[in-house]
């Protein structure tokens, strides 16, 4: 097989995703398409991903440190346990929110072919953004999967929309400028563009250049920081997912934040983990802990004041991404177990995520989106089985057990209390009463109010392809929550070296 | 078999009588009537009669637990499937789910409960993080376990007669109540405990929002915040104190009994204690932290009032006694004197004062709740076995006593639809058996001779006034809680005054209806139990007091060897229980190398 068995989920998305692109152009030629033709292309897509997801699960079994291929093409995709991990998440999130969007596009009217190919390259780029071990490929996956998002927010084509690609696009390309702006003046420093040099120069000292050291260092951290949308660098996230239509919102808030945490992970440790950079006294971990407290506080707090659902999802997606930040900064103290609760955090809060957008599509049919709270009122009455999903997986992202987002939350801030970071861990969990707060909300309007005399109503909409992924998720979003032990481990033989 | 059929016969009899005797009312509800009556003797017969233990201890069968949480967890999830449109269908499948879990929890009485452990199970649930799904009963918890299967289904019998909109809803927050709450009576790992004093604050947060009053919304989500606060500071805690754990025994457990092996410094158990204590103390409540109970209760649907009142609040204090005390005995101990000053002030007295002062009655039981788990929490602080044991039976008291109050409010709103004492007066003229159960349970909540209250508030009362814990304020102590008994006649008394007897002026009170059979047969068994417990305590202490009897000791000696550990760092102290340790997970990598190390030196 050569090396192609190691790259066989990027060669699979890739391809699959040629052939979709060239059905797609060949199929509108034909006199006859109906509309909704192109929402054809929903399962095969999802199936792609999802048979990508498998493929680097038997990849996961087989080992991919006996792979002959993993070392022809080290140091610029490392496919390593690391990276077949996230590989997984990431399309599952992917085919999860494509099965979400065969079920709302043409609802909404939004029946447009692009849509499958551009989530699949998308996903490609994630793929590529997990597995980068070269700040070449890097910027080449960062591009790839942020180009197709800029791409699918917009969309809609409504004014809100565009406005939201557009500020998604320039500040998004702003913080890749800086990024491969850190990664030039890093190579001028220590010669090197893979991520293993620089951190093996580093880590060596001698002869360099801190200052500008430091510098790119700053850079590039600023651009992580951007993809992953913590505070303050998330400006753009409730205006892009309020603006994007509802199933890509999910996939960015699942598939790309998770590949910015692979690749912020990967950089962090394998670049910056040394004596100097990688300390408490004078590197990056006080600077993320700060981070991470402002992410928690601010974006949980600013969530309980949105009147739109959406919004106050996006904003409970940066304050994620908080806890998440708790799990990074322990891991230059605790190792192998904090990788591991970020992991297991990404895949938990994909399925939770997931089926909360999910659930939220499922509520609206065309013209009846649900987008505020005022349209759920009274919603668990008139359509039970769509409140009970929503409430289900509310509750997992508000980490009430027994569920996967409880066990994930616990399993963070454990690692922050083997770490010694107490206050962090009592700060995380108390900001996340305050998420309660807001995840809340939703259950009171859908069970405990009915809707204003006059005012719309959200009206759910039929599509199986939407049941199917909300059950999907909800049954992982239970087996992480009452048997976590086989994925725990996982988790924990994934993490970076 | 035959044999054991034939030795129920007095349970049969009397149910049979039961179930003769109205001969006027339907089968249904002769049924119903024949098998409370039949269920209550054979409760009475189960716990009068002690059978001798063997010599290697009668047959338990160990999955008896994991049966009675599974079978409501089970039963929610099967609701699910049945159709919407049939209530009655599901009434009756929710009433036999929980008639099937009192039934099997009445076996947990087929054997004496001595020192340690019964009905043990265990399973590996993570292994890599010490977890493990580890249920056992005392002679503590086995009372706790049967006050829930007993409340609940005459909560779910009772407020089927008031609530008539989305019924499924209901039953499914009912079953699923009934798990998470059996579950936390019973676990003795940290996390399984954790996970269920969370899952049932859902249901019950749903049950306040959908059904309650007309501030439903705000009395749900303070509800659920408060509880919640608390018990994120609870996880935080907890997850320190594994590691700490681990980082002696060289593997992490959440089980309750190998973290007691663990002699933690001075300071650490100070800052765990502080975190589990003020978990507990929101959900007991106990004053500051009692100002969501007034809200909730007033809210909340009849049902939910009962089960908040009667089972809910016992597990704040059962894992104080069970987790607060059992963790860490040096912070409990040395805290206790101060602890059990705010409970006798801000608890007993001032939540009686403020009982006094109420318009709504439903706010005054509320209230009366705060003062009667001021005598709970009151004993726990104490520490005496005497007075822990009046902890436990008035844990089950105040469920009876305050659940019939519950109830008998929840008659009186169904009719007028308002709580206001104002409204009534001269009730005992158009309502006389209510009245007369009023009475009684009023005299129960009071603590007269001869009902339930008494035997736990003496006991109460009798154990603090000797507490070596409260030192010199042992007797003051006891003293203003003796006080508060009277505080409690004078704030119960003036509201029957007011409500049950004088002048019929309110011409709305003309035509009340008495008491239907519904409610009769909801608040019977509580009556008899009241008579039951108040007569015949031993009953209840003599199986408790094993258990009783060891928790003390473990715990006194615990605070003597914490106090001359001081602030040193942590170390594992074995301690010599087998009964207690019996089921504890096997000591880390570390602690057996160290141990064979200790044997190698010794040998030489």
């Amino acid at each position: 097989m050569g090396p192609y068995l190691a790259v066989a989920p990027l060669l699979l998305l890739a391809l699959g995703g040629c052939g979709l692109m060239m059905t797609e152009a060949y199929a509108s030629f034909t006199k006859t398409r109906e509309e909704g033709a192109s929402s054809q292309l929903a399962l095969p897509s999802a199936v792609t991903m999802l048979a990508a997801a498998v493929m680097a699960f038997g990849l996961w079994l087989k080992d991919p440190a006996t792979l002959d291929g993993a070392a022809v093409l080290a140091p610029w995709l490392v496919i390593d346990r690391f990276s077949v991990f996230f590989t997984m998440v990431t399309c599952l999130g992917g085919a999860l929110a494509t099965l979400l969007a065969g079920g709302y596009l043409p609802e909404h009217n939004l029946d447009r072919g692009e849509f499958y190919p551009l989530m699949i390259f998308s996903t490609l780029g994630c793929v590529v953004l997990g597995a980068a071990g070269d700040l070449l490929t890097l910027f080449l996956g960062l591009e790839t999967m942020s180009l197709g998002v800029y791409a699918l927010t917009g969309f809609r084509r409504s004014p809100r929309s565009v406005e939201a690609a557009l500020k998604y696009f320039l500040l998004g390309s702003f913080a890749a400028a800086l990024l491969l702006y850190g990664g030039a003046l890093l190579y001028g420093a220590t010669g090197h563009t893979d991520l293993v040099g620089i951190g093996q120069a580093l880590a060596k000292g001698g002869r360099l250049p801190y200052p500008a050291l430091v510098f790119a260092f700053c850079l590039i951290l600023v651009g992580l920081v951007f993809k992953i949308g913590a505070v303050p660098f998330h400006m753009w996230v409730p205006d892009a997912y309020e603006g994007a239509p509802t199933p890509v919102m999910a996939y960015m808030s699942v598939a790309v934040k998770s590949a910015a945490f692979a690749m912020a992970l990967r950089v962090l440790v394998t670049t910056f983990g040394d004596a100097k950079f990688g300390s408490w006294a004078t590197g990056w971990p006080p600077i993320l802990a700060l981070l991470a407290v402002l992410t928690m506080v601010i974006a949980n707090l600013i969530a309980g004041r949105q009147e739109s659902v959406k919004r106050m999802l996006a904003y409970s997606s940066v304050a994620h991404a908080g806890y998440v930040l708790v799990g990074v900064v322990s891991v230059m103290r605790v190792g192998a177990e904090a990788q591991a609760s970020v992991l297991f955090y990404l895949l938990a809060y994909t399925v939770s995520t997931v089926g909360a957008v999910g659930a939220l599509v499922w509520m609206g049919s065309r013209g009846k989106e649900a987008t505020s709270y005022e349209d759920l009122a009274g919603l668990g009455r008139r359509h039970p089985a769509a409140g009970f999903a929503m409430s289900f997986f509310l509750l997992s992202l508000a980490g009430v057990p027994p569920s996967a987002g409880f066990f994930a939350k616990m399993y963070v801030f454990r690692a922050a209390v083997g770490a010694g970071f107490y206050w962090l861990a009592v700060i995380g969990l108390l900001s996340s009463v305050i998420g309660a707060y807001y995840y809340l909300r939703v259950m009171v309007y859908m069970y405990m109010r009915e809707p204003a005399p006059g005012a719309p109503e959200a009206e759910p909409m039929r599509s199986g392809m939407v049941v199917s992924a909300l059950l999907i998720s909800g049954v992982v979003v239970l087996l992480l929550g009452l048997v976590p032990g086989a994925s725990l481990e996982m988790a924990i033989a994934a993490a970076v070296k | 078999m035959p044999s054991s059929l034939f030795d129920l016969w007095p349970v049969l009899g009397v149910g049979a009588i039961g179930a003769l005797i109205p001969t006027k009312q339907d089968w249904k509800l002769r049924a119903g009537l024949g098998l409370s009556a039949a269920l209550l003797v054979l409760f009475a017969l189960k716990t009068w009669d002690v059978p001798v233990v063997p010599e290697d201890g009668p047959k338990e069968w160990p999955n008896l637990l994991s049966a009675l949480i599974a079978i409501p967890l089970l039963g929610a999830g099967f609701l699910l499937f049945l159709p919407r449109q049939s209530p009655e269908l599901l009434k009756r499948f929710t009433l036999g789910v929980l008639a099937l879990d009192l039934l099997l929890s009445l076996s947990l009485l087929s054997v004496p409960m001595t020192k340690g452990w019964h009905f043990q199970s265990i399973k590996e649930w993570v292994p890599s993080l010490g977890i493990r799904y580890h249920v056992a009963v005392d002679g503590i918890s086995v009372w706790l376990v049967l006050l829930t299967t007993f409340i609940t289904p005459i909560a779910v019998f009772a407020s089927f007669g008031s609530i008539k909109t989305r019924i499924k809803e209901l039953c499914f927050s009912y079953l699923l109540m009934q798990g998470a709450m059996l579950c936390s009576f019973v676990a003795l790992d940290l996390f399984l405990f954790y996970v269920a004093f969370e899952l049932m604050l859902v249901p019950m947060y749903v049950m306040i929002g959908i059904w309650g009053g007309a501030e439903k919304i705000k009395a749900s989500l303070k509800f659920f915040l408060y509880t919640m606060f608390g018990s994120v500071l609870l996880l935080a805690s907890m997850l320190y104190l594994v590691w700490e754990y681990t980082r002696i025994t060289g593997a992490p457990s959440f089980d309750l009994l190998a973290l007691s092996r663990v002699m933690l410094p001075q300071k650490v158990q100070t800052v765990c204690f502080l975190a589990f204590a003020l978990a507990f103390f929101i959900k007991v409540p106990m004053f500051p932290v009692h100002t969501w109970l007034p809200d909730a209760h007033v809210q909340a649907p009849t049902g939910g009032s009962v089960i908040l009142a009667a089972i809910m609040l016992k597990v704040g204090t059962y894992g104080y006694l069970r987790f607060g005390m059992g963790l860490f005995p040096w912070a409990a101990g040395t805290m206790s004197a101060n602890l059990a000053g705010v409970a006798v002030l801000g608890g007993i007295l001032y939540g009686a004062l403020c009982a006094w002062k109420q318009d709504d009655v439903k706010k005054l039981v509320a209230y009366s709740s705060v003062a009667h788990l001021g005598y709970v929490m009151l004993g726990l602080f104490s520490a005496t076995p005497s007075a822990i044991s009046g902890s436990i039976l008035q844990m089950v008291n105040h469920g009876i006593s305050t659940g019939a109050l519950f109830l008998l409010v929840g008659v009186i709103y169904d009719r007028r639809h308002t709580r206001q004492v104002d409204e009534f007066g001269g009730l005992a003229k158009v309502m006389p058996v209510y009245a007369v159960l009023w009475l009684i349970v009023t005299f129960a909540s009071i603590g007269v001779p001869g009902t339930n209250g008494f035997v736990g508030e003496f006991l109460v009362i009798m154990g603090t006034y000797v507490s070596p814990r409260l030192g010199r304020f042992a007797g003051i102590d006891a003293v203003l809680a003796a006080f508060g008994v009277i505080l409690g006649a004078v704030y119960m008394l003036s509201v029957t005054q007011k409500m049950m007897f004088g002048p019929l002026s309110n011409p709305k009170n003309k035509r009340l209806a008495d008491v239907n059979t519904r409610e009769s047969v909801a608040l019977a068994p509580l009556i008899v139990l009241i008579f039951v417990i108040g007569f015949f305590p031993s009953l209840f202490t003599d199986r408790m007091k094993d258990a009783v009897a060891a928790f003390d000791v473990r715990y006194r000696d615990s605070f003597e060897l914490a106090k001359a550990h001081g602030n040193n760092p942590a170390e594992l102290v074995t301690i010599d229980d087998a009964s207690f340790l019996k089921g504890a997970p096997p000591l880390g990598k570390a602690a057996v190398e160290a141990a064979r190390q200790a044997a190698a030196e010794g040998s030489k």
